[in-house]
């Protein structure tokens, strides 16, 4: 069946879980560095997974290997079973965003979005109904004629995102398309994403420094650091055991415990209570005493900085979520912090 | 004393020191006579052309007395019917014209690629070596260049010595019609090549990355997003490559032998061998006006926005 006659745009759901993406000891080494050290995932069919990392973590160069747009040094891929290291990115049936989105200037937004249809050569009777469709399907109705720069930052966002659907391909990619937008927008455009993402059940691989981002979107994350990677949990697993001290530290705001035995202990900054005196904090099992060293209003939560003697002076981030409860405790006052043991984050060294 | 150095550098304070003597030379209350200032050298070498335009024009309405070999004081058409009405004159203006559109659709199919390799590669010995071979005939004058052609394309020639090795009677390569056009070829790349360049850089690799993604291979791509994209650039590359081609003198003049006249070469003759200023004056003017024609009908086919003059169209 031609590409441009499958049924509606909501494909039917596959009996039992399948996996879409496989990625089998995978190594990159460009001059002797390894951006990507053997990794190796699976991702099932109508999954969101991030890649979340710092810069230089390997991300977007794994990213660039599932689309083929660079080659493994070692290591297979496999795309719903298929191995694809051979296979050049235009045979390879991905839709990518790119993180300068590379519309096509040239081109209005129904043209852009039907150039893939054209470039695959779809059925040309078929293609105006189908770009209609999918523009639609991002809310671009109507929107069609204008050219590229005479949509807005948001707009030029969806219209990316129905080029890179409109052929049905079997994965998504998203290479931080959303990394220059504000951060009202960014976070209208995540929603988004994840809304034609779960309307479409299409296979989808977004690569993301942006934590919140990860935690919002996703089915499942992959976090990375120097090439490797370090856990593939879902969100809630991911926030709450961290594999190790890496991935506690990148995601969350995390306060590490000196620990005599070499083992590394934390706490999220939003486990440790505060007050002025030990009677506000009943319950605690830990409770330490410290000097505020910051307070910082953010509206919904303040953030305090508090140095801490006893934990050889370290400062710990302390988020108090409920401001009136107290006055704001300020810098240089004498304040005692508590949580739970079980809230506290232990890593092997 | 060191680090008061490097905190207002040596070259601050000769910053300083210039600043100070133009506000003397020019206070800041003729600030709004500045940009008129910045036009002034432009504007006088434009005033000069345009006398000078002026002076040929007044000349081209006088005839010469070939008894007295002075021009005649009383206006006349008479220059104008014989360039239009002589078909030596038509002759020459095809020959220019034909041969100025085949030289730009040469040299830019020839210089596209160039400068795609030279923009695109990711080896830096590469561009710098395609760069190197692009400046190293800019060194060597347009009549320098063609004698050099002389050199190895006539009849006890380089490529005639070579073909003789394997038994080929001489060729007669020079003189002719394709040794202009060939001259001017090589002459026009480099020019072609730099305007292309910026063009090409202009465009986002990405767009490539993504027409690849989206199902287009090499081709197609180049099709549909790379020579679209890259048409202002083309356009400009055209436009120079074509008038620089048609008021040509050098090429057709050494390489054709006399037998190639373009028309800068007729205007030359009416100058110099006949001494008739008025029919020269008379060529002179409607080149001008060929070469405005042709400028003119790009302009309104593709815009002026094609050359990055005013805003880009919308």
């Amino acid at each position: 069946m031609p590409a441009a006659l499958k049924g509606s745009a909501i494909k039917p759901k596959l009996e039992g879980p399948t996996v879409a993406v496989s990625v089998k000891s995978v190594n990159m080494v460009y001059d002797g560095v390894h951006a990507v050290r053997s990794a190796s995932f699976d991702l099932e069919t109508g999954k969101f997974l991030t890649i979340l990392g710092p810069s230089g973590s390997g991300k977007t160069t794994l990213l660039r290997l599932i689309a083929g747009s660079q080659r493994p040094t070692s290591g297979e891929i496999f795309i719903n079973g298929a191995a694809v290291s051979a296979v050049p990115p235009h045979k390879r049936s991905i839709g990518m965003v790119f993180q300068k989105l590379a519309l096509f200037p040239h081109m209005t937004a129904a043209e852009n979005v039907a150039f893939p249809l054209k470039m695959r050569r779809s059925d040309a009777r078929a293609i105006p109904a189908r770009v209609e469709r999918y523009l639609d399907m991002v809310r671009l109705g109507g929107y069609g004629t204008r050219r590229v720069h005479e949509l807005s930052g948001g707009q030029q966002q969806r219209v990316a995102i129905a080029r890179a659907l409109v052929f049905e391909p079997d994965l998504l990619l998203l290479d931080e398309p959303l990394a220059a937008l504000d951060r009202k927008l960014r976070e209208e455009m995540q929603l988004e994403f994840r809304r034609i993402q779960r309307e479409l059940g299409v296979t989808t691989i977004n690569v993301t420094h942006d934590q919140r981002e990860a935690l919002v979107v996703s089915d499942e994350i992959i976090v990375m650091d120097r090439g490797e990677i370090q856990q593939k949990a879902r969100p809630s697993e991911t926030y709450r055991s961290p594999s190790n001290a890496f991935v506690a530290n990148f995601i969350g705001v995390t306060n590490f415990l000196d620990a005599p035995d070499g083992e590394r202990r934390a706490i999220r900054a939003e486990k440790i209570r505060i007050a002025p005196t030990r009677h506000g904090l009943v319950g605690a099992d830990t409770i330490v005493e410290g000097i505020v060293a910051d307070a910082i209003f953010e509206g919904e939560r303040v953030v305090y900085e508090v140095r801490v003697a006893s934990l050889g002076d370290s400062l710990l981030r302390v988020f108090d979520h409920d401001p009136s409860a107290h006055s704001q405790l300020e810098p240089g006052s004498a304040v005692y912090l508590g949580w739970t043991a079980g809230d506290v984050l232990e890593f092997k060294p | 004393m060191r680090a008061a150095k490097s905190a207002y550098p040596l070259t601050w304070r000769i910053m300083d020191a210039l600043e100070a003597f133009a506000a003397f030379v020019w206070p800041a209350r003729f600030g709004r006579a500045i940009p008129w200032l910045m036009l002034a050298p432009a504007l006088l070498l434009v005033g000069l052309l345009v006398l000078g335009l002026w002076q040929i024009g007044d000349v081209s309405l006088r005839t010469l007395d070939t008894s007295t070999f002075l021009m005649s004081e009383a206006y006349t058409l008479a220059n104008y019917q014989r360039a239009f009405t002589e078909s030596l004159f038509a002759v020459v203006a095809w020959r220019s014209l034909a041969g100025s559109l085949i030289v730009t659709v040469v040299t830019l199919t020839l210089a596209f690629p160039y400068a795609y390799v030279m923009v695109r590669t990711s080896s830096p010995t590469t561009r710098k070596l395609l760069l190197i071979a692009l400046f190293l005939p800019f060194f060597i004058g347009q009549v320098v260049r063609a004698y050099g052609w002389l050199i190895i394309l006539g009849n006890q020639g380089m490529v005639n010595e070579a073909l003789g090795l394997v038994r080929i009677a001489p060729i007669r390569l020079l003189y002719n019609y394709w040794a202009v056009l060939f001259g001017l070829v090589q002459y026009m790349l480099p020019f072609a090549v730099l305007m292309l360049a910026p063009a090409l850089t202009a465009i986002p690799e990405e767009l490539e990355a993504a027409a690849g993604s989206l199902g287009a291979d090499w081709a197609r791509t180049f099709r549909h997003i790379v020579l679209p994209l890259a048409r202002p650039g083309l356009v400009g590359a055209g436009l120079v490559v074509m008038t620089l081609s048609l008021t040509d003198f050098a090429m057709p003049a050494i390489l054709g032998g006399g037998s190639q006249d373009f028309i800068a070469n007729a205007i030359y003759d009416q100058f110099f061998r006949t001494s008739d200023q008025g029919l020269g004056s008379t060529l002179a003017l409607l080149l001008v006006a060929a070469g405005s024609m042709l400028v003119g009908l790009v302009f309104t086919l593709f815009g002026a926005g094609t050359l990055a003059v005013g805003r880009a169209r919308r």
